[in-house]
């Protein structure tokens, strides 16, 4: 199942055995259609390669604006909590024109301090001090002599990428792993990394489908057949152009077409690879890879839309196995279900860290509901370079679903809105559902979908946590980190321990650290 | 240890380098036995140093040897003793990288590294009249100021630390004027401790903890 879902509203679970949800399902679409043991017969055809660009409607759902100075990742400092570094033992001090050298040593003497001389292209002078001395208190007590023009600390200024996304503020899952010093470092890879998102497919074009639906019912109430309908769908209007994405392939409909007719797996792409410092919208971890849109699990309206096959293991395996022949090196499964465990699914993964690639997967959304194990992430610690990734809010708290159990390895932003409200969640661009479920207004209201109306809206879950680590798998392959199983490693000796001392069930290794993980090993240090 | 022990060691120093023999073949000059009590010379000195911690270096920099340009002073007392205090610099850029699996994968991320040993050497010269080359042996203690720099790093992040080392070195110089000599020389030094400490360098996933290794270098010698 797709593991997130946006709070302040409900939906339909997805069809399919590899569908759980964050809130129980208490509604059931039922369309009275067996389930098929392969792709079905397409019943929907792409009638118009061409629509209108989708519609950006801007930020769903928005809140009050965050307070100034919002939460950011801590920074490096010297003394906590006054908000700039400097570099201690020296002061920058300008005397006032005509103070003599001995006045200017009797100055210094107050502080301890001795003159470095002045640098080049400077009007002042570099005072050493003693190493344990407070330099803002020395700089203070300088800058009240009267001969003493000014006197400063060190203040270190440090290159800082902010992308200039509009809603970017909004996103206060990418300070929270210090993701702009990543950047720095690594600014979203570039397009010779492919990363497959395995999920209800991606909004990635446009076009017009023509589809016959279907009658269903929901909790009892009938919906009628609405005949055959054109329904528009359009690009995410923030994830770039068509040369963001490769190799699509849908295996719930047997096409190359995986349109979502979701959301989630819109959202969970946004995530790993959102166009970033273009001046729209939001930003993503990778915003330079390549997207492989793959869609394994279906949706309400794919059942509406006639399909009968849902998300299987053996489909999400087949996915696996497409994504890495097709030159995915990176692979998203925001999904997961509970039960038995799965062998094709493993033997799938086997085969994709063996191919070189590197799988990121939910750890599940089911801890306040017996927290069962979730497969495939279980699986995770036997075969490196499959990770399973747990989720933490805003204060870097384990998330109050978020699945525990020796399968956690590492942590990452996915949210949680009962502890902070809609924005504590994972803001990304999806549809505008208003367009979308036009089944939860009763059968009265009910209409055709639109798929090219887009919204930025907050979800939560693990799903949203796994594209961090699967974008940050992508940048760490950029950077030189080629093995799957070096990745993890990198993943794991980086991450900034949480909870429990060591490993945990709770954070795994803990919460990522690409900044550190991306700077990586010198000789001494 | 006996005149003969000296001999030996000293031969033994100025077998180590076949140039040396080679150039001191070709020197014209005697060499010239002391006459005064005490002498006092400066000295530069070019060579290559191949670092102990092998792998850390080769890991960062691509190789585990460079070029070390240094320089000093030294002072000839009587019986053949002297005394010196060199120093030098060992600089390349390199980068960082990530290990795992005993895998060293590149990360792109330029890093200085500089290592400025400060040496303190006491040794013995063997100068007898009419010889050609004067063979000499020593040793002392060395304070190794190791630096590393790299981009995208805190000023909390690079390494400047000064390490406590040994060392013992072998050569042969040949007089060229009267107050001109050249010089063969080979050094064995060891830093215990000075690598290895903080568990995000190579040097410590390597389990490799000296700084030190072994140089061999040219001088050009000026005094009496």
């Amino acid at each position: 199942m797709p593991i997130a879902r946006r709070a302040p509203r409900w939906r339909l679970p997805l069809a399919g055995l590899l569908c759980f949800l964050l809130s129980p399902a208490v509604d059931r679409l039922v369309v009275g259609a067996q389930q098929s043991t392969g792709a079905t017969t397409p019943l929907w055809e792409l009638v118009n390669d061409v629509s209108a660009p989708g519609i950006d409607r801007g930020l769903r759902d928005l809140d009050p604006p965050s307070p100034p100075g919002r939460a950011r990742a801590a920074r490096v400092e010297l003394r906590p909590g006054d908000g700039a570094s400097y570099v201690g033992g020296s002061l920058v001090v300008r005397f006032r024109p005509g103070t003599t050298t001995v006045t200017q040593r009797a100055l210094l003497a107050l502080v301890e301090g001795g003159s470095a001389g002045s640098p080049a292209y400077a009007n002042f002078e570099i005072v050493t001090v003693p190493a344990a001395t407070d330099v803002e208190a020395a700089a203070a007590r300088l800058s009240a002599q009267p001969d003493v023009e000014y006197a400063q600390p060190r203040y270190r200024i440090e290159p800082r990428f902010v992308p200039n996304d509009p809603l970017y503020p909004q996103q206060w899952n990418f300070p929270a792993i210090d993701m702009e010093r990543a950047w720095e470092i690594n600014r979203g890879a570039s397009p010779a990394i492919t990363v497959a998102v395995l999920d209800s497919g991606v909004a990635y074009r446009g076009g017009i489908i023509r589809v016959a639906t279907r009658a269903f019912t929901v909790n009892g109430a009938p919906f009628p057949s609405l005949g055959t309908i054109d329904v528009p769908v359009a690009a995410a209007p923030d994830l770039g152009g068509a040369d963001r994405f490769v190799a699509p392939r849908n295996f719930i409909w047997g096409n190359d077409l995986p349109l979502d007719f979701d959301g989630h797996g819109t959202h969970v792409a946004g995530t790993i690879g959102q166009a970033t410092d273009n001046g729209v919208g939001v930003a993503g971890m990778a915003g330079n890879v390549r997207i492989m849109p793959l869609k394994v699990i279906s949706s309400d309206w794919d059942l509406i839309f006639g399909s009968d096959t849902v998300g299987t293991d053996d489909l999400v395996a087949q996915g696996i196995r497409y994504a890495v022949d097709n030159g995915a090196k990176v692979l998203n499964m925001s999904i997961g279900r509970g039960g038995p465990a799965s062998p094709v699914l493993r033997d799938a993964l086997q085969y994709a860290t063996s191919r070189g690639a590197f799988v990121a997967v939910a750890a599940g959304n089911d801890f306040l509901n017996g927290n069962p194990t979730n497969r495939p992430a279980d699986v995770a610690p036997e075969i490196d370079g499959v990770v399973s990734v747990g989720a933490v809010d805003r204060n870097r708290t384990r998330a109050r679903y978020s699945n525990t159990g020796s399968y956690v390895e590492v942590a990452a932003p996915g949210g949680d809105q009962v502890r902070g409200g809609v924005p504590a969640g994972i803001l990304q661009q999806t549809y505008d559902f208003d367009f979308v479920d036009t089944y939860l207004s009763g059968p009265a209201n009910y209409r055709a979908p639109r798929f090219d109306v887009f919204t930025y809206q907050y979800f939560q879950g693990t799903s949203m946590a796994a594209p961090h680590v699967a974008g940050f798998a992508a940048l760490l392959m950029q950077q030189g980190i080629t093995s799957p199983a070096a990745v993890e490693a990198a993943m794991k000796r980086y991450a900034t321990d949480l909870g429990a001392a060591g490993r945990d069930d709770e954070y795994g290794y803990g919460l990522i650290n690409p900044r550190a993980a991306l700077r990586g090993m010198g000789l001494a240090r | 240890m006996t005149n003969r022990n000296l001999r030996a060691l000293a031969c033994g120093a100025a077998r180590l380098t076949v140039a040396a023999a080679f150039l001191a073949a070709a020197t014209p000059a005697l060499a010239q036995a002391r006459t005064s009590p005490i002498g006092i010379r400066g000295f530069a000195d070019a060579g290559s140093t191949r670092f102990a911690a092998t792998r850390s270096f080769e890991a960062v920099l691509g190789t585990a040897s460079g070029p070390v340009f240094g320089g000093g002073g030294e002072v000839l007392l009587p019986r053949g003793i002297f005394v010196s205090l060199r120093g030098a610099r060992f600089r390349d850029t390199g980068q960082r990288v990530f290990v795992s699996g005993g895998q060293t994968y590149p990360l792109g991320i330029p890093t200085l590294v500089t290592v400025r040993p400060l040496e303190l050497t006491a040794g013995y010269r063997l100068n007898r009249p009419g010889w050609r080359v004067i063979p000499y042996a020593g040793g002392g203690t060395g304070w190794h100021k190791y630096t590393e720099s790299s981009d995208f790093a805190d000023p909390s992040e690079n390494v400047s630390l000064t390490a406590t080392g040994y060392h013992v070195l072998g050569g042969a110089e040949f007089p060229i004027l009267g107050w001109l000599a050249g010089a063969v020389e080979a050094q064995w030094s060891r830093v215990p401790d000075g690598l290895g400490a903080d568990a995000n360098g190579v040097s410590a996933a390597f389990g490799e903890s000296d700084m030190g290794g072994t140089t061999l270098r040219v001088k050009v010698v000026l005094g009496r």
